[in-house]
């Protein structure tokens, strides 16, 4: 696979990864709960994670 | 590679000066040496010793109160304190309104946090790079809100929000969108998000003359190299500034969650109280309600400890995932 294809991709898997947690977050608020505040939370630490692998190669 | 060393002196001569000069200073240096040291230090203690005894009045001290109220339980106004051990945490666990604060505020933290830093970084970018015609004045109109009060902004977003008069639902009338009308601060599902708004158009200004400061001390040269091989603007942005900021990026996303956390309770109290039916409660505002209002200070407190884990566990992680080595340039 082209270097650029491959950077395509992964910028693509990135942004729908942080969509779909932004979305997790939006969704699991209008139910009140336990369960749901952990889907919040795992959807913050999805993020976080995102935002330490685009850093990991510029450490 | 070159490396400098004491030059030896050649075979046979003798050198006098050069041996007798380190042996007279270090001698010297050996009796002030240490007592200049010890002074230095004692200085240091003295400089510092303001700073850190109001450190330890103001933060360590009332920090150390707030955890060790959460184990007692007490009105906040009578002199008698039981202590309860974990019985307000364990409380916690079945208090629904607790829980919804808690969404409230993770929803709140990353949606204006996500939308901030994403619009602050492009309005920065486009502002510095692009020479836009009046862009002090947008610069400046963007900044305003910024200058304000947050009870002034609770009034005017409450003003805009309005069900029947407000700026909002009156243009959505004047454009024939009447089915888009909505009751912006009495619907449970929406208060949340009216409020992340002002939160958003609040800080905005701030953030985004923040990354501007930034932005504009990365030197053109390296815009200009990037062009000249093609790099469109945004490769430009994403190879060239983003990097360049970084650091920058790294304490705003501090700054993010401090705010979402206190910012969001002065709104919530101004615009909403925590209504409807507590929907848009917060964290912060909810233990302020239980510590000061309910009359149940070690729950409150209990909260509070809550709060200061959450806030100081999402802040590790944001400074360890962004941790990178500063670029000179």
């Amino acid at each position: 696979m082209k270097e650029s294809t491959r950077t395509a991709l992964l910028v693509t898997a990135r942004t729908l990864v942080a969509a779909a947690c932004l979305t997790l977050v939006v969704t699991a608020r209008t139910t009140v709960g336990w369960g749901n505040l952990l889907v919040m939370l795992a959807a913050l630490a999805g993020l976080l994670v995102l935002l330490a692998a685009y850093n990991r190669r510029f450490r | 590679m070159t490396t400098l060393s004491t030059p030896t002196p050649p075979p046979g001569s003798t050198n006098h000066a050069s041996k007798s000069a380190p042996v007279g200073g270090s001698s010297r240096r050996g009796t002030r040496g240490p007592a200049r040291r010890r002074g230095n230090t004692r200085f240091v203690l003295a400089c510092l010793l303001p700073a850190l005894v109001l450190f330890a009045v103001f933060m360590v001290v009332p920090t150390m109160n707030v955890f060790r109220m959460s184990f007692y339980t007490w009105s906040g106004f009578s002199p008698d304190k039981r202590f309860v051990g974990l019985d307000n945490f364990s409380r916690l666990l079945d208090d629904e309104q607790f829980v919804r604060a808690f969404q409230n505020t993770v929803a709140l933290l990353v949606v204006v946090t996500v939308v901030t830093m994403g619009m602050g970084l492009f309005l920065a970018a486009i502002m510095t790079r692009q020479r836009l015609r009046g862009r002090n004045l947008y610069r400046f109109i963007l900044y305003i809100p910024n200058v304000l009060s947050v009870v002034v902004i609770a009034a005017v977003f409450s003003a805009v929000y309005d069900q029947e008069n407000g700026l909002l639902n009156s243009t959505l009338r004047l454009l024939s969108l009447d089915g888009l009308q909505q009751v912006w601060l009495g619907d449970q599902k929406l208060v949340v998000y009216s409020v992340a708004i002002a939160m958003v158009w609040q800080s905005l200004g701030y953030y985004m003359v923040l990354y501007m400061a930034s932005m504009s001390s990365i030197p053109e040269e390296l815009y200009e190299a990037s062009a000249l091989d093609g790099a469109s603007a945004a490769r430009q942005f994403f190879a060239i500034t983003l990097p360049l900021i970084w650091q920058n990026l790294r304490t705003t996303l501090t700054f993010f969650i401090m705010s979402a956390v206190n910012l969001s309770f002065v709104l919530v109290r101004a615009m909403t109280g925590g209504g409807p039916d507590g929907s848009s409660e917060v964290l912060l505002s909810y233990m302020y309600k239980q510590a000061y209002t309910n009359s149940s200070y070690g729950y409150g407190m209990a909260i509070g400890v809550v709060i200061f884990a959450f806030s100081f566990l999402v802040s590790l992680l944001v400074s360890r995932a962004t941790r990178r080595e500063p670029l000179q340039f």
